[in-house]
């Protein structure tokens, strides 16, 4: 939801916006400063836009418990001009909420609680408002029906010098629509096919929620629709008071502008988790300005103060009981839906606690074959497979920054080649790693990395090598019976030679040699693999979810019975004449 | 092997019958068969070969083969292929045997050569795979190519006053000396039974590496003039060559002087013809003629005829063959280790050819007749 966040390396912009804050509204500041909210770069602001949109739809639609179908459509009008079209059947804006939720900014119902939300990253749909705004001066048209009395469609803007939406030609339609569609049109934006493009974002949205229906249209007239796998919505994260330890300073003035307190001591005690008496005195020590001030006056650098305080003062650990993980058979049945790989793994792991008291949860998968992989246009030798991470911090895809989120790193650390995986860079592989806590550490405002905390990098890696240890065993028994068959025909193939050869000197019956050899040659490759199997032994773990195709499971053409003596072990070498260390040289295996 | 072993073993061999050789395949074959019935991986025995198996027998002065044995499985994926090749050969060797027919090895190699069925590759890609097929049979059933019914492409040249006579071709008698400049052809199977020597008038052999200076040689008319047998190579010695060196050698009790390339390649010839080779150290005692001595070119010729203006350098092939033929057993001596250490040393390599600097003639009147009077040979 529209918020904005402080960046930590540019503290002058903070004590600047300290000293503004009460002349400039925040639609002031959000004009000035957009590109601290993810809204720079051509690319990253078009799907930052769609990100806002379908989040908001996704939230609406779980907290109302409608399974979500989201209709996203995006047009090109000309050059760096598109126009965009978001519609979902959630419960929609009444008349008097619908100004609010899309044309003030910090204006939202998330603010009151701190909950498990996609909805964290970057500007929020009123942002979206004013960008349309900013860059095209045209307002953005929206319809809403809340299933009571008549749709209404309307033309909304906002008044930046006062943060107050501006809404023009309400009137009722008739027709029956519930749910609310947004269009806005943007310059200065791009659409991209690429891993950061809108077309991906909705793809890995869709991953991450498998109840969410999302059909697409992009600006050539191709249509995608991405099917739900699961028909329950599912449970609504619990609502918890933030942690002292993850609060931002802009949160901490957002919460106090809305807060009944009369006191700011009190505003903190009934806002925050875990603050105790004994807090409170400790931080009444550090701050430098008086506790019993009215939270409406609290300023930015007192804000500040708090936060420091906070940072020295040790609280009592988050509870865990409000992380909302995927869940295994749900990203299953998407990735099924979605990927349709001809192998995955998938694992949630139990809640860990990072920086000594915040609860986390780390979903992974490894997906192989199918349509897993990123595909990337290969010259002359046609499209080829990459490695794909995907990248989701409480459900929401990770499109940016890959380089410095703890996700990436983790993946790259790990030695794929002891699991069998070979040159992962380029396998049709999919990684996904959705991680969840309700204070994500993101590296920065952008909130598209998440910064590599040890604990954290640590628990990602011991998920995806639980993963794939399962992934490896698939893809090298792949390999081994690829390999198992091209033995089987290097053995066949000479058959007929050896057999007509046999034949012309010895006269034995081409048939009955044929078919002893053919035999001979399955009982040897069937040896081979259960000698291999004993030696690698059964792993006695099973967690998380497997599932392989069923047509890619070892095709078995096992050889007829075979009369037992055949396995007896063979007489030794014939030495012939030659008496003294005979040294039979021999390379079977 | 031991000494006496050897004897017998010739012995044996050369009075071995087709039908006796054609014997030993069909029991080769029939022992197969009976493994693959009993399914056991069928394999074939073979002698190991290479540098690894091979000894020098310094009393001797030959090259021999080790007694390390090797076998050959149908049901490894490194020798499927080989073991298949090779039963074509012996299926192919045993029909010869059987219909009383030759054939060249470049002829066994096309007569096998097809496509293997419902595949892309080949029975045999090159004449090398089914050359190895025949020494592997040869091993296997104990006796020598020749015998199979296979011989090699001939090469080599005889000239000089030695009649033969050709026993399997209507006893045709000839003398080598009369049959115009190029001599005798000499065959790939000279096995007594086929050509007999009947007579020899000369008293040495002199073998050549370059066929130029073979003709260079016989317009001088250097045999004639010097009572000698010229026996040209042309490069490495073939098997019936070398067959025939020795024969003469042994038979008329002749000296062998070996004339080459003044470079490791060249010395690596005489080597074969004194001591015997690697590939085929297992014929040495029939091929090799250890009282072999090498009359040129050396290095030493270089200076001593003043050559240095039509030397020409060695090239990274023939340093990396001079070294290792320095640790060669049998060129462990102080004149061999000399000449390689010198060619290592200057890196050059000087051509019979070279000797046409002085004049045309220079090789006949001066260069080898001095060489032979005053002994000056290397071992």
């Amino acid at each position: 939801m529209a918020e904005k966040k402080e960046v930590e390396p540019t503290i002058i912009d903070a004590e600047h916006l300290a000293k503004e804050f009460k002349e400039h509204s925040v639609a002031e500041f959000f004009k000035k400063n957009k590109q601290m909210l993810g809204l720079y770069g051509k690319v990253r602001t078009l799907t930052t836009v769609i990100h806002e949109y379908v989040t908001n739809s996704l939230d609406a639609c779980e907290e109302a418990n409608i399974l979500p179908d989201i209709t996203v459509k995006i047009s090109e009008i000309a050059t760096e001009y598109y126009e965009i079209e978001v519609k979902d059947n959630g419960p929609g804006l009444t008349k008097e909420t619908v100004g609010k939720a899309l044309g003030q900014l910090l204006a939202g119902t998330k603010f009151h609680r701190m909950i498990q939300s996609r909805g964290q990253q970057g500007i929020g749909s009123s942002g979206c408002t004013m960008l349309a705004q900013t860059t095209t001066g045209k307002p953005c048209k929206v319809i809403t029906g809340t299933g009571k009395g008549k749709p209404i469609s309307l033309e909304l803007s906002i008044d930046p010098k006062h943060n107050l939406p501006k809404i023009a030609n309400m009137k009722e339609i008739d027709r029956d629509f519930r749910g609310l569609a947004v269009q806005a049109k943007f310059k200065g934006v791009l659409y991209r096919d690429s891993e950061q493009g809108p077309l991906e974002y909705l793809r890995r949205t869709a991953i991450a929620n498998p109840h969410a229906q999302i059909k697409f249209t992009d600006p050539t007239g191709q249509k995608f629709v991405f099917k739900r796998s699961a028909v329950k919505v599912p449970k609504p994260p619990i609502a918890v008071k933030p942690h002292p330890k993850g609060v931002t300073v802009d949160e901490i003035v957002t919460l106090s502008k809305y807060s009944d307190a009369r006191k700011v001591s009190s505003f903190l005690r009934s806002d925050f988790d875990r603050m105790g008496q004994k807090s409170l005195e400790e931080i009444t020590k550090k701050v430098s300005f008086d506790m019993n001030k009215d939270p409406k006056q609290l300023r930015w650098d007192e804000a500040e103060e708090i936060v420091k305080a906070f940072k020295e003062i040790n609280f009592i650990a988050p509870s865990s009981d409000a992380l909302r993980p995927i869940g295994e058979e749900r990203i299953t049945k998407s990735l099924q839906n979605i990927v349709d790989p001809e192998f995955m793994h998938v694992l949630t792991r139990k809640p860990q606690v990072y920086s000594g008291g915040f609860p986390f949860q780390v979903e992974v998968s490894i997906a192989y074959g199918g349509k897993a992989g990123r595909t990337i246009s290969g010259g002359s030798d046609g499209p080829q497979k990459r490695l794909e991470i995907m990248r989701f911090a409480n459900r929401s895809p990770l499109l940016f920054d890959a380089g410095n989120c703890a996700i990436t790193k983790a993946v790259h650390s790990i030695e794929w080649k002891r699991y069998d995986i070979k040159d992962i860079d380029n396998a049709p592989v999919t990684v996904l790693v959705n991680f969840i806590s309700v204070y994500i550490p993101y590296t920065g405002a952008g909130k598209q990395a998440i910064a590599d905390e040890e604990d954290v990098i640590e628990e990602i890696r011991l998920a995806l090598m639980q993963s794939g240890r399962k992934a490896g065993r698939y893809i090298s028994g792949k390999r081994k019976e690829a390999e198992r068959l091209m033995k089987r025909e290097l053995f066949y193939k000479y058959i007929p030679e050896i057999v007509t050869a046999l034949n012309a000197i010895t006269k034995t019956d081409k048939d009955i040699l044929d078919k002893k050899l053919r035999k001979m040659v399955l009982l040897k490759l069937k040896l081979d693999d259960e000698k291999e199997a004993k030696e690698n032994g059964e792993n006695k773990k099973d967690e998380g979810i497997e599932v392989a195709k069923k047509e890619n499971a070892h095709s078995k053409d096992e050889p007829e019975k075979t009369e037992k003596e055949t396995k007896k072990e063979k007489p030794e070498p014939k030495k012939e004449d030659h008496k003294k260390k005979t040294k039979a040289k021999s390379n079977k295996k | 092997m031991t000494e006496k072993k050897a004897k017998t073993t010739k012995v044996s061999r050369e009075k071995e019958t087709p039908k006796q050789i054609a014997t030993k395949i069909d029991n080769m074959a029939k022992g197969i068969v009976t493994e693959i019935k009993k399914g056991i991986d069928p394999e074939f025995t073979t002698q190991q070969r290479g540098r690894s198996n091979v000894e020098f027998d310094e009393k001797k002065g030959l090259l021999r083969l080790g007694e390390k044995r090797t076998t050959r499985n149908f049901l490894n994926v490194g020798h499927a292929k080989k073991f298949m090749q090779t039963m074509l050969v012996s299926a192919k060797a045993y029909d010869y045997l059987k219909h009383n027919k030759t054939a060249s090895i470049r002829e066994i190699y096309y007569e096998l050569k097809h496509t293997v069925p419902n595949t892309k590759e080949n029975t045999f890609e090159d004449q090398t795979e089914s050359d190895s097929c025949i020494v592997d049979l040869e091993h296997s059933v104990n006796t020598i190519r020749e015998k199979l019914n296979l011989h090699a492409n001939p090469k080599g040249t005889l000239y000089g006053d030695v009649v033969l006579k050709d026993k399997v071709h209507h006893n045709d008698k000839f003398n080598c000396g009369k049959l115009g400049r190029g001599g005798w052809s000499i065959m790939s199977r000279l096995e007594p039974e086929e050509i007999e020597i009947v007579s020899c008038n000369a008293k040495y052999i002199l073998v050549i590496e370059t066929a130029a200076m073979y003709e260079r040689l016989v317009e001088e008319r250097f045999p004639q003039k010097n009572k000698c047998v010229l026996i040209g190579t042309g490069g490495q010695a073939a098997r019936g060559t070398r067959r025939l060196i020795h024969r003469l050698h042994k038979e008329k009790n002749l000296p062998v002087l070996v004339f080459t390339d003044g470079d490791p390649y060249g010395w690596y010839i005489y080597s074969v013809i004194k001591q015997g080779s690697m590939a085929l150290a297992a014929h040495s005692p029939f091929m090799a003629c250890p009282e072999a001595k090498y009359i040129g070119m050396t290095l030493d010729d270089i200076e001593t005829y003043k050559l240095q203006n039509v030397t020409e350098r060695m090239k990274d092939g023939d340093i990396k063959r001079a070294k290792e033929m320095m640790e060669y057993p049998w060129f462990q001596n102080k004149e061999w280790q000399a000449q390689l250490k010198k060619a290592l040393k200057e890196k050059v390599r000087i051509e019979q050819q070279a000797l046409a600097n002085k004049s045309l003639e220079f090789v006949a009147t001066e260069y080898l007749p001095t060489k032979i009077k005053n002994k000056d040979f290397l071992p």
